[in-house]
């Protein structure tokens, strides 16, 4: 057994609990969809495409901050059985450290009989609400030293981590090494400013790629906005890959 | 239950029988029997269905037209028998003009890669509607961006049905084709087809139609209907996934560029030019999904043994009575009022998000789609984040509309 749980642990131990208490279906929704609109409304200025989660049949706004190592936590959603969950996913998480979110197993989703909410087939936003906290977390615990996250240098190879995740869907290469980022800089606001393009102007799919990066850029706690261009000109040519991405492509 | 049951008793008494051949209605979703109304998204196969397509791989399969072998024969015979029965089905007049694909999503890329790269020039016009499913928008955003061509998209009234006048006036010259919906799936709107058809055939311009709603509800006659395309899929009039069809007059398939290269759509291959297969094979490149075909044929047959006029009629007094009955609960907005509609009903509860609902539907073992239906453009037209769609098919009741209802109630009890 482990020695000392921690609170995340505690906290879904108690979720668990009383959830228990609930023998009929519709109890256990009643008491959820309480706890979802008892949620405190998400401040309007939160209510932006930067804070949105992508989700299909659901929207579900999120912002988190940090205090002192801790992750708080605010959010909203326009369905109440989302924001229901949503309140427990804060109950749990809210003001916890860092470095135990970065590490949380949230078991107790599937123990009390949510499970379904967090199929992809929901598209409901609540999983990318999950990977968001957690990539927010993570990026938190190596930004949290004040040396990084007010050096221009650090910034800057933290910025370009986040993009390196972002791929154009047919391409086995990250769009930094494919060379689709022209310009990138952060001023001493935390303002980004990003200029790219897409391999071609008429590929659709590429389309979703700037708000992608959009939203990887702002899990960056030291980011406060991304101001990004998309730009034709110059057009992207294949000599603007990296040599490591030649070489990948090459070798595919 | 007595107030619901209007002027279908003839059939409800089969409905029963009727039931007995989808196996999976006897489930239980939540401990409760499965109310299943999502079948404008997919419906449930029927043992006639699923024994052809088990009978096929047991005892009759191979590949087909490859082999002088027996078994390669009989399935050949299977597969072209199918063709037929599908081909009469639709009323075309000949099974040439039956393309195999995989559902109606592809049966229109088909039509928008080899019509749209080899007829669109620059500055042409498609003419699609506001209500149609994204895979009757992408495929062409895709061709008339490589064609630099344009989209015209005929608007729709408040309630849902198409803006004929609109269309009238705006076909011109340069509208090489007009590609819509015959029924669609977020509204179940009918859509006024045979005047569409006729007042785009004035001005030589040809007709695409998405049947893929339709061919479960109504029965279908290419011929009569003259249309130029006909694109529908087998899962949705209790047919197999994976499995569609393209109807086109042989005229245009003829004249049009072959689409995928492969096995089976070549006459003969030479390193310096090959030349093409005849219709249907010039379109079916690689080995088919040969039961999909002798399933979607025994789907065919199984609709075949009813009488048409009667099912539709049953499907409509289902539709009459749910929008009746979930019309008198307070909140409900009907989305989609058109006067010719088939058995689908969306609907909106105000204030009230369409995924709340579902989810406490779902849990009282009703299902049902809610979204935007692969139709936003639809949705944003309607300022709507999406609805609540029940649709029905042959063997639905009265009974399961009863409880949909009385789920709803409880839904909004619960959630308000
Ligand atoms: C009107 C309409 N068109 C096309 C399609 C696409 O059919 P499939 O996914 O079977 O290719 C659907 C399916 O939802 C539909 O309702």
């Amino acid at each position: 057994m482990q020695t000392a749980h921690s609170s995340i642990e505690l906290e879904q131990e108690k979720v668990i609990e009383e959830f228990s208490q609930f023998t009929d279906w519709s109890d256990k929704y009643e008491y959820l969809i309480d706890l979802g609109k008892a949620l405190p409304a998400l401040d309007e200025k939160y209510k932006t495409e930067f804070h949105l989660v992508k989700g299909c049949q659901s929207k579900v706004w999120l912002h988190a901050f940090v205090k002192e190592n801790k992750l708080y936590l605010v959010a909203d959603s326009d369905t109440v059985i989302t924001k229901g969950i949503i309140a427990l996913l804060i109950r749990v998480l809210n003001g916890q450290d860092i470095l135990d979110i970065e590490k949380a197993d949230l078991t107790f989703i599937e123990a009390i009989g949510l499970k379904s909410h967090l199929s992809p087939t929901r598209s409901n936003g609540l999983i990318s609400m999950i990977q968001h906290i957690k990539s927010y977390a993570r990026n938190l615990s190596i930004t949290s030293q004040p040396e990084i996250a007010s050096d221009p240098a650090s910034q800057q190879a933290l910025m370009i981590r986040q993009i390196k995740e972002v791929y154009d869907p047919e391409i086995p290469v990250d769009i930094w090494e494919l060379g689709l980022i022209y310009t990138l800089g952060i001023d001493e606001h935390g303002k980004v400013q990003i200029t790219m393009t897409l391999t071609s102007p008429a590929c659709p799919v590429a389309g979703s790629l700037p708000l992608e990066v959009q939203e990887k850029l702002m899990q960056l706690p030291f980011v406060t906005d991304v101001e990004l261009t998309l730009v034709w000109n110059p057009a992207w040519s294949k000599d603007r890959m990296s040599d490591e991405a030649k070489m990948a492509l090459d070798m595919f | 239950m007595t107030t619901l049951s209007s002027g279908s008793s003839l059939l409800i008494t089969d409905v029963t029988n009727i039931r007995k051949d989808f196996p999976i209605l006897s489930r239980t979703i939540h401990d409760k029997p499965l109310v299943y109304l999502d079948n404008a998204a997919s419906s449930q196969k029927p043992v006639q269905v699923l024994d052809s397509m088990d009978h096929y791989y047991r005892h009759t399969h191979a590949n087909v037209h490859r082999g002088v072998h027996t078994l390669s024969q009989e399935a050949t015979e299977l597969f072209e028998a199918s063709r037929r029965r599908i081909a009469d089905f639709i009323g075309a007049p000949n099974e040439a003009e039956v393309i195999f694909t995989r559902g109606a999503t592809e049966s229109i890329n088909l039509v928008a890669y080899t019509f749209g790269l080899s007829q669109l020039m620059e500055g042409d016009e498609i003419m699609l509607s506001e209500m149609e499913h994204h895979s009757n928008i992408v495929p062409w955003q895709i061709v008339c961006a490589m064609k630099k061509a344009n989209i015209k998209v005929i608007p729709i009234l408040d309630d849902g049905t198409l803006d004929m006048e609109w269309f009238e006036r705006n076909l011109n010259a340069k509208t090489k084709l007009v590609a819509v919906t015959h029924v669609s799936n977020a509204l179940g709107t009918i859509n006024p087809v045979e005047e569409i058809i006729r007042l785009a055939h004035q001005q030589g311009i040809p007709v695409m139609l998405d049947g893929a709603q339709a061919t479960p509800h109504m029965s279908i006659n290419v011929k009569k209907l003259d249309v130029d395309f006909y694109a529908f899929s087998s899962h949705k009039m209790y047919g197999p996934t994976g499995m569609g069809v393209l109807y086109g007059k042989s005229s245009w398939l003829n004249l049009l560029p072959p689409w995928q290269g492969g096995g089976e759509m070549i006459a003969e291959v030479k390193w310096s030019g090959t030349t093409y297969n005849k219709l249907p094979f010039k379109y079916e490149a690689g080995t088919p999904d040969i039961a999909g075909a002798i399933g979607l044929a025994a789907a065919c047959e199984y609709i075949n043994q009813f009488d048409r006029d009667g099912m539709l009629q049953y499907e409509q007094a289902l539709l009459t009575a749910c929008t009746k009955a979930m019309e008198s609960i307070p909140g409900v907005r009907t989305v989609g009022t058109a006067p010719h509609k088939a058995s689908v009903y969306s609907f909106i509860i105000d204030g009230l998000h369409p995924y709340d609902i579902g989810t406490l539907l779902d849990q009282q073992g009703i299902a049902v789609r809610t979204g935007h239906h692969c139709t936003q453009p639809l949705m944003e037209r309607f300022c709507i984040p999406g609805t609540v769609r029940a649709s029905f098919a042959i063997y639905n009741t009265m009974e399961e509309i009863e409880k949909l209802v009385q789920a709803t109630r409880k839904a909004i009890q619960i959630l308000t």
